[in-house]
């Protein structure tokens, strides 16, 4: 008897959560249903009222999917991290339980990704009983997984640099929309593999204004606002129709290589706030300091801070920015507290208003230095003199995965020496 | 209630007619000879809206204040009919012409679409635009509306930071509103009251349920509504600059924006707070500065396009839209799970010559992905 099983969104996350569950003997997933707002409003009744708003909108989601999909067993993430997330799973299942509802929410362990723990609950759900077929299917499915989300991280890099240049609106949104559908259900791995090249001819074919030097903001904060575009409005799509280049600092793929010690870019990060946080104390909170003090430096335009109305690492992070400006920290900066409410029209004045506080500052503000680089990914797509085609020759399907692997984790070591010299460097200047 | 209205958009004529400063002043007949432009901006917000002419040097020509009444619709459309009356009663309605209309506000979208405006701009830009014009030195705004409260930091001359309350609507004018009449006080008097009070009287200002329910302990206590009043001032003060100032260099010259800036005890507690002078803009300019910034944004975007294509038209659609009935409808939309409900305005308009009637779409929206969207 296989097991019907289901888990939070988390925007299109969902993707490789599903791709993590799909291909194991005994389990059968189904997708979560896009978060709305009943199911927002579903969460929000039975929940605590000054917790976190992912903990309603992800108990939101449980309700909706016990009530109007007869799901009952849900996987959710745990650990014992600084910040509430941990602690999820066990009051979710015992506020359902307490409601009269059977319900079984499997815990999957996430503090520390090489201590491989959370292996056991993939173990603990497959059906097999060779031990070595099982393992062999934990290890496919985690493959399966870290692909589609590195490819679900370009695409919406993709999605912020492209926007903002496209000629006909709604092409962006219409192109990631469809490729999001076909990695979602693209299970060869060889064919995943050169997936890239798909993305490539599919943005390649949204039709561009070259030569331009919009606004670039970078976007962070809390991972499951920044990601869910349900309840941060989805603001990357605004800013772009806007016309502001949008640098997405947070993904899924980003988050795991960070818990598997592998992140160079968060490492740096990390090393750029430690004179204002020394340690992780939840939340994004030392990246979301380190973002804004690289931004600063390479010359952005604003910076956008969303994260839950209560959330206490996000909002330390928020005083330390604040009461580091204007110096040394004078980039332009807009929070975004998020909460139940769906009206836009507050969010709209300011989004507008911070818009023109960036043109002007740009004119206007003696500190602001242009540092404007076209992103190389534009480039790449779109400066191609050979076409791309998805045909290559029969031995690189085999050699292509085991060469791209060997490339990512030769690059991230690479990475990691370059970012201990570079620190080191700072410490003696 | 009407009359009362009433009496007060004629308090702010009036105060208007007294003045004869420089800038502010309203033009005599004897000086229209020939048509003039005009730009026209409008500010409407949550409480009331605010309309006001500019001609092409600068000079304001005529405003004009109305409490909101019903909808946004129906309050531009009072709007204008004052307007039109205020400008019979000048003689100055046939030498004018408008041509270029700016919307701020809440609901400044809506008006754009209804009376053809063109451009809608945020009231953060407009206020700050309206400051600088109004004293080129300024460094800090504070605006405090009808629903919202802002902080505008401005250095050299341009934005360089803002805020909003974004969490409680605590400190604004609705909330003053409200607690005048509960303790049976008019509203134009409360700031009076403050300054009258004799010893301080400390009430939470954190929240608005908390400084309620603080205000009805200390009357029970026996403390005298002067000082209550004094006590909810500062309150309202602390909470403003902690939660909408907070952490921003407020540097002087600061300018006092906004309706609740007619409250000397509000002035007085910043004042006191902040140890330093806190300016309110003249004749009852207060509260015309977002109409003021818009009208000076339509004209700067005019003078900018006039350069750039070589000509300029407004869509303002004229006094006639007081003959137009205009019909707002809502539906859900069946499109996906998040049944957002959308909005659309209608304009009926009667064809003079063949007298028969036209609907025509106007705007529309309310929808996430943007699918119905008409602006």
């Amino acid at each position: 008897m296989t097991k019907i099983i289901s888990f939070p969104s988390m925007g299109w996350s969902r993707i490789a959560f599903r791709a993590l569950f799909e291909k194991l003997p005994g389990v059968t997933v189904f997708p979560p249903p896009p978060v709305t707002r009943d199911i927002v409003k579903m969460g929000a009744k039975i929940s605590p009222e000054f917790v976190c708003f992912p903990f309603k909108v992800t108990l939101g989601e449980f309700v909706n999917m016990i009530e109007n999909h007869d799901i009952h067993t849900f996987v959710m993430s745990i650990d014992c991290g600084p910040c509430r997330l941990g602690f999820y799973a066990p009051i979710q299942e015992k506020i359902l339980k307490d409601l009269g509802y059977d319900v079984e929410i499997i815990p999957i362990q996430q503090d520390d990704l090489l201590n491989f723990k959370w292996t056991k609950t993939l173990l603990q759900l497959s059906n097999v009983t060779n031990p070595i077929m099982k393992y062999y299917d934990v290890i496919r499915c985690t493959r399966l997984a870290l692909v589609k989300m590195s490819y679900i991280a370009d695409i919406t890099r993709l999605e912020g640099l492209i926007r903002c240049r496209e000629i006909h609106k709604g092409d962006t949104t219409r192109v990631v929309k469809n490729l999001m559908d076909q990695l979602d259900n693209e299970w060869d791995l060889q064919v995943l593999h050169h997936f890239d090249k798909v993305i490539q001819t599919a943005f390649a074919k949204i039709r561009i204004k070259h030569d331009i030097e919009p606004l670039r903001v970078i976007v962070t904060g809390e991972n499951h606002i920044v990601m869910e575009p349900f309840i941060n409005m989805d603001i990357v799509r605004k800013f772009g129709e806007e016309g502001v280049e949008v640098h997405l600092a947070n993904s899924l793929y980003g988050w795991i290589l960070h818990k598997l010690h592998i992140n160079a870019e968060r490492k740096k990060l990390e090393k750029l706030s430690k004179p204002y946080i020394p340690l992780d104390i939840g939340g994004e909170a030392i990246w979301v300091v380190g973002h804004y003090i690289e931004g600063q430096n390479q010359g952005f335009d604003g910076f956008i801070h969303l994260y839950p109305f209560t959330c206490m690492p996000e909002n330390t992070a928020r005083g330390i920015l604040e009461g580091q400006s204007p110096d040394p920290f004078y980039l332009p900066i807009q929070f975004y507290s998020i909460d139940e409410h769906t009206g836009y029209e507050g969010m709209r004045t300011r989004l507008e208003s911070f818009i023109d506080l960036m043109n002007s500052n740009r004119q206007g503000n003696p500190k602001f230095q242009n540092k404007y680089r076209e992103p190389s990914e534009i480039k790449a797509i779109y400066d191609k003199k050979v076409p791309l085609t998805n045909h290559s020759p029969l031995f690189s399907e085999v050699l292509t995965p085991f060469t791209n692997n060997l490339n990512i984790l030769i690059s991230e070591l690479f990475n990691m020496k370059a970012t201990k010299q570079n620190t080191k460097g700072d410490r003696n200047t | 209630m009407e009359k009362q209205e009433l009496e007060e958009t004629k308090h702010i004529t009036s105060v208007s007619l007294e003045t004869q400063s420089m800038k502010t002043q309203i033009n005599q007949e004897s000086k229209f000879k020939e048509i003039r432009n005009v730009f026209m901006g409008i500010d409407i917000g949550s409480v009331s809206i605010k309309i006001l002419l500019l001609d092409e040097q600068e000079n304001i020509i005529e405003r004009l204040w109305l409490r909101n009444q019903g909808s946004p619709i129906e309050s531009s459309k009072k709007g204008l009919a004052q307007l039109k009356r205020q400008l019979e009663d000048h003689g100055i309605l046939n030498k004018i012409r408008i041509i270029g209309v700016g919307t701020t506000g809440s609901a400044r979208y809506l008006i754009k679409s209804v009376i053809g405006g063109d451009i809608a701009k945020t009231e953060i830009i407009a206020h700050a635009v309206a400051a600088i014009h109004y004293n080129p030195e300024v460094r800090t705004i504070l605006e405090i509306g009808g629903q919202d409260s802002k902080i505008i930091i401005l250095r050299n001359g341009i934005v360089s930071d803002f805020a909003m309350n974004s969490v409680c609507a605590a400190g604004t004018g609705s909330f003053l509103d409200h607690q005048a009449s509960r303790l049976g006080i008019p509203i134009e008097k409360f700031g009076e009251y403050a300054l009258r009070a004799s010893e301080n009287v400390t009430i939470a200002g954190r929240c608005g349920v908390f400084a309620e329910s603080d205000m009805i302990h200390k009357a029970q206590m026996g403390y005298s509504k002067e000082s209550i009043i004094r006590g909810l001032c500062d309150a309202l003060v602390r909470n403003y600059l902690n939660n909408v100032g907070k952490g921003k260099e407020i540097e002087e010259p600061i300018l006092f924006q906004g309706g609740v800036a007619f409250n000397k005890g509000l002035i007085k507690a910043f004042q006191e707070e902040l140890h330093k002078k806190v300016i309110v803009p003249e004749n009852g300019l207060n509260i015309m500065m977002g109409a003021y910034g818009a009208a000076l944004l339509v004209k700067e975007e005019a003078e900018r396009t006039q350069k750039m294509i070589g000509t300029w038209e407004t869509k303002f659609r004229g006094f006639d839209l007081l003959h137009f009935d205009f019909e707002t409808k809502a539906f859900q939309c069946q499109g996906c799970p998040n049944r957002c409900e959308v909005v659309s305005v209608y304009m009926h308009k009667k064809d003079e010559e063949t007298g028969e009637e036209k609907k025509e779409l106007v705007a529309r929206w309310g929808d996430r992905c943007g699918k119905w969207a008409v602006y």
